[in-house]
């Protein structure tokens, strides 16, 4: 018991409780108090005394700091204390590193976007196809209404010939005059109308039957008159003719009619042997 | 603060509540304590901004380490007395510290002390300084700077020119007075 009075004498648990003693001294103290109780009643005795010092010798601190302390305890939670501790501080690796949620959703928007791309794209094809097809349709169509209306207006036209060339045959001022073949066109035909009062020539494209001529080439009808050849205007096939019945030149009188094929604009005499139908009056 | 009613808890309730972090804790602490642990640090910090600012810093200490506060060792309030006065103590050596108060000139100290007074000191401190003024010269002085001054008692017996037996005699003696007067 000696011993543990004199350990108190010495003053050693006054320095620890002020802190004033090394790690391996305050160790050992805490061992000498966990040993004799004595040791430790002397400890406590001393903090309270020095814990009663302390708040006698109190000074007060201002409403001020009270609250600008407490505010950062109470504010929100510990995170906001922990904050301002000597803690490293996380810096993320890279800036975004807090916007992973983000980037997770911006992922999806990505996959939605390319997937909606997808679909796009292929009902894109689908429609141009379908368009595609819709084009040719249109395009086969107005190939088969021309054609219609080709047939129309050929149709029309023969019509108007057939009428006038049986309007023709009805009536007693003309007289019709059958133009044949020659040795070179054996089946070429034609019928040449010429008007008994007026003298007027008419041809119908609907009573002509011709060797087809070439582009440079087209037809030339002649009288004969007196034996000599007297040009009475050129035609071309039907294929170029805005009309069925078309007029050539009056002549007075004639023996004979023939149609020679001529270079374009005709001639001034009859190629012969190019002649390819003939007919006497 | 003035409109709110102070908390007092026992210390047990206090140790616990501390480790599991409840902010009661520190409220009941600051209540309790800030006083006491103000009056400490600005015996060796002296600048009640920079006081302030140390007293700040020791809660959220006590808050932060408060799990690492072992009861079998002592009392709280000397565990946390104690991490007021390594604070303090460690500004009062820092060289930005030092540096600061090399600067300050005499203008400032008047403005300075100026601003001391705005603290409420406690009524009761005076009486309790007598009564450290009424204690023998000798144990007075090393008292003062080993609990005052930051000084370590082994700086303290240099500067006294004292062996470091007869600074831990007079720290006992003063203290024993100490405890007459409050135990």
């Amino acid at each position: 018991m000696e011993e543990v009075k004199s350990y108190i004498e010495s003053g050693i648990l006054e320095l620890y409780v002020l802190g004033q003693l090394s790690a391996e001294e305050n160790i050992s103290v805490e061992a000498m108090a966990a040993q004799y109780p004595l040791v430790s009643a002397e400890i406590s005795a001393i903090e309270i005394a020095m814990e009663a010092y302390a708040l006698e010798n109190a000074i007060e601190p201002s409403d001020e700091l009270g609250d600008k302390i407490l505010a950062r305890f109470t504010s929100t939670n510990e995170t906001v204390v922990n904050k301002t501790q000597d803690e490293p501080k996380i810096i993320p690796l890279y800036e975004g590193a807090n916007d992973d949620r983000k980037i997770k959703t911006l992922s999806y928007a990505l996959v939605a976007c390319i997937a909606l791309l997808v679909v796009s794209v292929v009902s894109l094809y689908t429609l141009n196809n379908k368009l595609n097809t819709a084009h040719e349709q249109i395009a086969n169509l107005s190939t088969e209404k021309e054609q219609f209306v080709r047939t129309v207006s050929k149709l029309k036209f023969d019509n108007s010939g057939m009428e006038n060339r049986i309007a023709m045959t009805k009536s007693n001022e003309w007289s019709t005059v059958k133009l044949a073949g020659v040795k070179d066109s054996p089946n070429a035909e034609m019928l040449v109308y010429w008007n008994k009062t007026n003298k007027n020539i008419l041809i119908n494209y609907n009573a002509i039957d011709l060797p087809k001529t070439d582009k440079s080439h087209e037809y030339q009808l002649w009288a004969l008159v007196d034996g000599k050849p007297v040009s009475l205007g050129v035609f071309g096939g039907d294929e170029t003719a805005t009309a069925a019945i078309k007029q050539m030149d009056a002549i007075e009188k004639a023996q004979a009619f023939a149609v020679t094929i001529e270079p374009m604009g005709g001639s001034v005499n009859p190629t012969m042997d190019k002649m390819v139908v003939m007919g006497a009056i | 603060m003035a409109t709110t009613k102070k908390i007092s808890l026992s210390e047990e309730d206090l140790v616990n509540a501390l480790k599991r972090q409840d902010t009661i804790a520190i409220k009941a602490l600051y209540d309790m304590y800030s006083g006491a642990l103000l009056g400490v640090i600005s015996r060796i910090v002296i600048q009640t901004e920079v006081a302030e600012d140390l007293l700040q810093e020791t809660f959220v200490k006590i808050w932060n380490s408060g799990s690492s506060y072992d009861s079998s060792k002592g009392r709280l309030f000397t565990w946390m007395m104690n991490v007021a006065r390594n604070l303090a103590i460690d500004k009062l050596r820092s060289k930005d510290f030092k540096n600061s108060n090399k600067n300050q000139d005499i203008e400032n100290n008047v403005d300075f002390i100026d601003e001391q007074r705005k603290v409420n000191f406690n009524a009761d401190t005076l009486g309790i300084k007598d009564l450290v003024t009424n204690l023998k010269p000798d144990f007075k002085d090393v008292l003062d700077m080993v609990y005052f001054k930051g000084y370590t008692h082994v700086e303290a017996a240099e500067e006294l020119n004292l062996p470091l037996g007869t600074v831990k005699t007079r720290v006992r003696m003063a203290i024993l007075e100490l405890r007459k007067k409050f135990n």
